[in-house]
């Protein structure tokens, strides 16, 4: 264990065994943001105490949305590592109270491998949650560590967001949802070193999308009753890591009485139970009560659960089996894991881009997402293929636009530049569909800090400057670190997720029509500039244009897509840009006159 | 004129479903669990993944209690609607002939196809004319329907061979007419802004039906 000696230090004394599990998972990168905490906490408008953003669209309307990574599992068993880590992030979206409405996923691989867009699909199609967009990047740069990020998005009124901490004492705490057996034991430290050429499967969780389906229902249908005052999912560490954090964030301690966890394998050890990391798990505060109530719920859609927690305020986090305490350490403790000294990192002048080393392949991308459900929820306004998710809200006007997307073949030459135009494009599609930005979350994906610390630096720098000089509050994040295979790294890979209100959806441009097509802006990337692109962007879609803005100027995903739309596209003189340029691509049915970026005619859409 | 749509665990098309009905005016409520029926004028199976289709799509739900309290109300003669896994429900009880076998690319698949209208003689399918292409989405990894040794009654044709189902079917009706399924999805086309609204006749038919105001041939 990295920080044995802190332990030991905190203690006093040598730690126990079930300490040392214990430790092991709540100080580890995974759980505990170690390397990027400090980072994180220099972002404009982070909200500390809440599982993911939450941002207010009107009307009493609130989105809660966050990425998450699941890329070790994903490199070590595919199918159910990707799948798991759509289970595991709607759980977060599902926790802050909010009905989950749509996933995104950024893909990063050396070739499509079909086993991890099943995990993806079987999952999510089976939950009933739209997969609406996303990027695939095709690169042999990703072949040991494929990076599997997952954004999902919730939506509700203001009134039923729910905290994920304790309120009071005398509250207790409720685990439902599968029952609970070996799997993923260790999983949150694994997933917080390098990959190993022979790795055990006993750390991948296993997904069983048909209870998370039931768990979603069940938990919606507890806060739709008002049943609930606080909720955490059950990820990283299992019940530990949930119960511990519910305690900690309310300064309370508290009773965890293992013998109650439902269990799937009934000769587990009290370690065991309360580190594994079964899936489909959730955690819920409320008052006694209304237990009663809760445990028909759980009974009624099929699930298994048990009040397993009781609240103190000793600020003890105390575990007991079967009669005996086997672990008692002050909450607190658990949860504040050591953090490691930040990189200070000045940028330096934007490089020239001819140089960068790697690229990655323009593949059309229907092939993935035709196996994704994009339509299920019937929000779906613009589907994938053409350009930025358009969701709406049924019986309202208001409509969100979602995007993720990330610039890593510019981050491997320079990752503060790379990171910051990523941040840049981001707000050019979700504009592209009339949206107005609320919020940023990002994936963090990163070799070996102790290695490398200034690349993470200036990562986060990017992040940083970006978001603070377009005003755009980072609401949630995530970090994977140690994504190396024999010591060497992936290219540094953050990953924006973007998501702006659109006022009135049923102004926003729908489907394409026979048009002459138009690229506007310029070939190179002066930040400069940035304004007037932007403004010229909401010009075109206030004109009723169809704008489209992609690092590539025209990909063969979006070609398809046309081609499937009916039309025939035919393009001369689409002109040359460099890999970080600012121009768009607009479809109009008359000419375009502009305002000061030029203006090429460059094909036609018939 | 009240409609219920039959929510299994692990259904995820019912709210869809609900609301598409409430869009053209009928009203609906959702059903969870075994009950009379009798109450409802029309019963819709929404499309999702029933008890996960860890069996076979549909096999457990056709299983189910609430399964007797539908064939009681087919027997009546009532409208009763199946969309994609409510299809293959339906398919599983028995009372609509063949079966739903897995697409042949082995994949789920998602998007927009063509159909055409071969009987509009149902209580859903008034408003179409027959040969009539209607653009609707599909969403499914079983979706390839081959006949048992009768002959069903054909209502909805793709206009191109996207599954192998035999005879291009997309959906059929039992031999009166009052049992409908296909596995395209109206529900999801009921609104322009949803990209198409050829799905929006299907229940309008329906409203027109139960209203006395369409009555069809058996």
């Amino acid at each position: 264990m990295r920080y044995i000696e802190k332990l030991r230090k905190a203690l006093g004394r040598e730690p126990t065994f079930v300490e040392l599990q214990a430790f092991n998972i709540t100080w580890s990168e995974h759980c505990g943001y170690c390397h990027t905490k400090e980072y994180i906490k220099e972002l404009p408008g982070v909200k500390r105490e809440l599982n993911a953003g939450i941002v207010e669209l009107g009307n009493g309307y609130v989105a809660s949305f966050k990425i998450e990574s699941h890329n070790h599992p994903s490199a070590v068993e595919p199918y159910n590592g990707a799948a798991t880590g759509v289970g595991g992030i709607i759980r977060d979206i599902l926790a802050m109270g909010t009905r989950p409405t749509a996933i995104l996923d950024s893909l990063h691989m050396h070739t499509i491998n079909q086993g991890i867009i099943s995990g993806i699909a079987d999952y999510g199609n089976s939950i009933g949650v739209p997969t609406v967009g996303g990027e695939l990047r095709i690169c042999e740069e990703y072949r040991y560590n494929p990076l599997v990020n997952v954004m999902a998005v919730g939506i509700g009124k203001s009134e039923d967001i729910l905290p994920s901490k304790a309120n009071s004492s005398d509250e207790v705490i409720i685990i439902f949802g599968a029952p609970t057996g070996r799997d993923g034991i260790g999983g949150a430290s694994f997933a917080s070193r390098e990959l190993k050429e022979e790795e055990e499967k006993i750390h991948i969780q296993v997904g069983d999308p048909f209870m998370e389906k039931l768990l979603i229902e069940a938990f919606l249908r507890m806060n739709e009753e008002k049943l609930l005052t606080g909720a955490q999912d059950l990820g990283a560490g299992g019940v530990l890591s949930a119960t511990c954090e519910l305690m900690s964030k309310g300064n309370f301690g508290g009773i965890v009485y293992l013998d109650r966890v439902p269990l799937r394998e009934p000769d587990m050890e009290g370690w065991e139970i309360l580190i594994s990391e079964s899936q489909e798990r959730m955690a819920v505060v409320t008052t006694r009560d209304k237990v009663k109530r809760i445990l028909e719920i759980v009974k009624e859609f099929m699930l298994y659960g048990d009040v397993v927690a009781e609240l103190n305020e000793s600020g003890i986090y105390k575990a007991v089996f079967k009669g005996k305490t086997i672990l008692e350490v002050p909450a607190k403790l658990l949860t504040e894991a050591p953090i490691e000294p930040t990189f200070r990192y000045e940028p330096p002048p934007m490089p020239s881009f001819d140089k960068v080393k790697i690229s990655f392949e323009d593949v059309d991308a229907h092939e993935v997402f035709e196996q994704y459900d994009h339509m299920v929820g019937t929000d779906t306004v613009i589907a994938p293929g053409t350009g930025t998710a358009l969701m709406r809200i049924k019986g309202t006007k208001i409509g969100y636009a979602l995007v993720v997307h990330s610039r890593a073949d510019l981050a491997d030459l320079d990752p503060y530049w790379g990171t910051y135009i990523a941040v840049l494009e981001s707000l050019r599609k979700i504009r592209a569909v009339g949206g107005k930005p609320l919020g940023i979350t990002n994936g963090v994906n990163y070799g070996d800090p102790d290695v490398d610390p200034e690349r993470l630096a200036a990562m986060m720098m990017g992040l940083k400057r970006g978001a603070e000089e377009l005003k755009i509050p980072v609401v949630s994040g995530n970090a994977s670190l140690y994504n190396t295979f024999k010591g060497k790294a992936i290219p540094p890979t953050l990953i924006i997720g973007m998501l702006g209100k659109v006022e009135d959806v049923e102004s926003v441009p729908l489907g394409f029509k026979p048009s002459r097509i138009y690229a506007i802006g310029w070939s190179n990337f002066d930040r400069r500039r940035e304004e007037l692109l932007l403004r010229t962007i909401d010009y075109c879609v206030s004109k009723g244009y169809k704008v489209y803005s992609s690092s590539r100027l025209m990909t063969k995903t979006f070609e398809e897509a046309l081609a499937r739309q009916g039309f025939k596209l035919e393009l001369w003189g689409l002109p040359q840009v460099e890999r970080a340029h600012q121009m768009v691509i607009v479809f109009a049915d008359e000419p375009i006159e502009t305002i000061a970026p030029p203006v090429v005619e460059v094909g036609k859409l018939c | 004129m009240k409609v219920a749509v039959i929510v299994f665990p692990g259904s995820n098309c019912d709210r869809d479903l609900y609301h598409a009905l409430r869009y053209v005016g009928l009203e609906a409520e959702y059903v969870y669990k075994r009950r009379d029926l009798d109450e409802f004028d029309a019963i819709t199976i929404p499309g999702g993944f029933s008890y996960g289709d860890y069996l076979r799509p549909g096999a457990v739900a056709a299983r189910e209690e609430i399964g007797e309290e539908i064939k009681r109300e087919a027997g009546k003669g009532k409208p009763i609607l199946g969309i994609c896994n409510g299809f293959q429900i339906l398919v599983e009880m028995g009372l609509l002939p063949g079966a739903l076998l897995q697409n042949p690319s082995g994949k789920f698949t998602c998007k927009w196809i063509e159909i055409e209208v071969v009987d509009n003689q149902t209580p859903f399918t008034s408003l179409y004319k027959p040969g009539e292409r209607l653009r609707l989405p599909i969403a499914n990894g079983f979706g390839r329907y081959v006949k048992g040794n009768l002959e069903p009654r054909v209502v909805f044709r793709y206009t191109e061979d996207i599954n192998e189902s035999d005879d291009l079917i997309a959906g059929i009706a039992s031999q009166d007419g009052n049992i409908l399924a296909l596995m395209p999805h109206p529900e999801r086309a009921y609104q322009r802004i949803l990209g198409g609204e050829d799905g929006l006749r299907l229940f309008q038919s329906l409203k027109l039906f139960l209203e006395g105001k369409r009555s069809v041939s058996k």
